[in-house]
């Protein structure tokens, strides 16, 4: 039984630390610019994709997550600014839309250029790691220390970076910021980057274990929208630490016998809901980035 | 050093700044006075760019500044200290002032820093805390002193003293009198008699929009007296 909680436990982290880097992309969206971005999960597809084909280039795993994830942030970054740009200065709801609809037409667009079927890669890391009593694959734990090791540099760069403190200074009070010098149109595309970078980083990292699909994006990104109202909408460490806890959730439910993964989920939004009414009680506790 | 002709400035559906024109030369000190609402703060934020829908000509040091998104105007040498909304709450005193040095080499943020904190030491011993959670007058200190740090070649400033203590006042006065003698210009948005006596070489009265009048500061032998002038000339119209 503690063998089980334990892989459970490992296998929580893997999912956990690969939603935070789409949940922190969102967030980081949502603080800076105040959209939500529909098409993230499509970013994740995409990212997987790209390391997919990277890797039929190059054969080496490593080079091809690294070209996978940079080029989905430049690539991401356009057509982010294309969509959103024009829409910046009107409704909200607009650029909901917008996004919505993107993610709509990347998905055919994935279907009718790649095909509907699953793309895979061969594993990587094919060798068990021994931890504690338990054998775990090498690869799931690159994953959890990538995933996690990617956050927490993300966070210090945040916090002491250049482009970091204007991230969070535009976040805070856009007004202000330009009327001190800092370039806001730039620092728009910085988050674009980054937010699309991360969702296609989690999509790389995820494909040797789920491969790639056209749809794929739309089962990470129900997920990921939960965790970051949880965490606070716009707030980066927030949505990051609460996606650990949903992939803790939903691995160490799988140990209660007898209950189905609809059940958990159902638990998982009361939860939620439980803590967005508490929070609602006290508005100092939202944070931004 | 500023010349503006004819300037407008919309806000929704009303003319909240009716063609106004005024200059300000290098080294001055220069303020715009009147009641609330007469649009004071939208002449200022309309010099910053950071009002939507304006119309005239704004020439800062021999360019326009017309149709200039904010940060542009602020890297051409414009600073701003507005009145509300001026910190970024959730992040530290000493990130608050960082942010406008951080185009800069990293010598000159250092002493930007130390320029702000030898304006108020207070903010020297509070350069840990959030700003947000810093008393307002803390925090009108903070904003201006980020704002002289800087060294604009023209400095906006709206209303610094308003609702301080007498004491803050004096710090305030002080600090802008010192930016002033060091070379930097000033337009200054604020009622209170004594920092106007003490700072400025011009004031301009603003009523609905249009100005209405340009006085010395030796004009006025009291805080009433200014007062009472203000009301006139807003019951002359």
């Amino acid at each position: 039984m503690l063998n089980q909680v334990l892989l459970q436990l490992l296998n929580g982290l893997v999912v956990g630390s690969s939603l935070a880097l789409v949940a922190a992309g969102l967030a980081l969206l949502f603080g800076v610019l105040h959209i939500i971005n529909f098409a993230q999960g499509d970013f994740f597809m995409m990212g997987g994709y790209a390391v997919w084909f990277s890797f039929n280039l190059t054969h080496n795993y490593v080079a091809a997550m690294i070209v996978g994830t940079i080029a989905m942030g430049i690539i991401g970054g356009i057509i982010l600014s294309a969509v959103i740009w024009p829409l910046l200065q009107r409704s909200q709801v607009l650029v909901l839309l917008a996004t919505l609809g993107l993610s709509l037409i990347l998905e055919q667009l994935a279907t009718n250029i790649l095909g509907g079927d699953t793309k895979l890669v061969p594993p990587p890391l094919p060798v068990p790691v021994p931890i504690g009593p338990i054998l775990y694959p090498a690869y799931d734990l690159v994953v959890i220390a990538a995933g996690i090791g990617i956050l927490i540099l993300g966070y210090f760069a945040l916090q002491y970076t250049r482009y970091g403190i204007w991230l969070r200074a535009v976040a805070q009070n856009r007004p202000m910021a330009a009327a001190l010098g800092v370039p806001v149109p730039r620092v728009y595309v910085l988050a674009f980057m980054v937010s699309a970078a991360l969702a296609a980083m989690a999509g790389g990292l995820l494909l040797p274990l789920q491969s790639v699909y056209p749809t794929i994006g739309g089962d990470v990104i129900q997920n990921a929208f939960i965790i970051v109202v949880a965490g606070g909408l716009g707030n980066f460490r927030g949505a990051a630490i609460v996606a650990l806890l949903v992939g803790e959730f939903n691995a160490l439910g799988q140990l209660i016998p007898g209950i189905k993964p609809s059940v958990l989920t159902l638990i998982l939004f009361g939860l939620v809901i439980l803590l967005l009414m508490y929070r609602a009680q006290r508005q100092h506790a939202l944070l931004r980035l | 050093m500023l010349d503006v002709q004819d300037l407008h400035a919309f806000y929704g559906a009303s003319h909240v700044v009716q063609g106004v024109s005024f200059s300000v030369k290098q080294g001055e000190a220069v303020a715009l006075v009147g009641r609330n609402g007469v649009g004071k703060t939208s002449t200022l934020k309309s010099l910053m760019g950071m009002e939507t829908r304006t119309r005239g000509s704004i020439a800062f040091d021999g360019g326009s500044l017309m149709g200039m998104a904010s940060h542009v105007r602020a890297s051409k040498g414009l600073g701003y200290v507005p009145e509300e909304r001026a910190v970024f709450p959730q992040m530290t005193v000493e990130e608050n002032i960082r942010i406008g040095s951080l185009l800069g080499k990293s010598g000159d943020q250092k002493s930007v820093l130390d320029r702000a904190y030898a304006l108020f030491p207070i903010l020297r011993e509070r350069k840990g805390q959030m700003a947000g959670t810093l008393s307002g007058g803390q925090q009108k200190m903070l904003a201006l002193a980020r704002g002289i740090a800087l060294r604009p070649k023209l400095l906006l400033v709206d209303e610094p003293t308003e609702g301080l203590m007498p004491a803050n006042v004096e710090l305030i006065t002080h600090a802008l009198l010192t930016a002033t003698q060091e070379g930097m210009t000033v337009l200054l948005v604020d009622s209170s008699f004594d920092l106007l006596k003490t700072l400025c070489t011009r004031m301009y009265a603003m009523d609905r929009g249009v100005l209405v009048g340009t006085y010395q500061p030796t004009d006025f032998a009291s805080a009433d007296q200014l007062a009472a002038t203000m009301l006139g000339e807003a019951r002359a119209q």
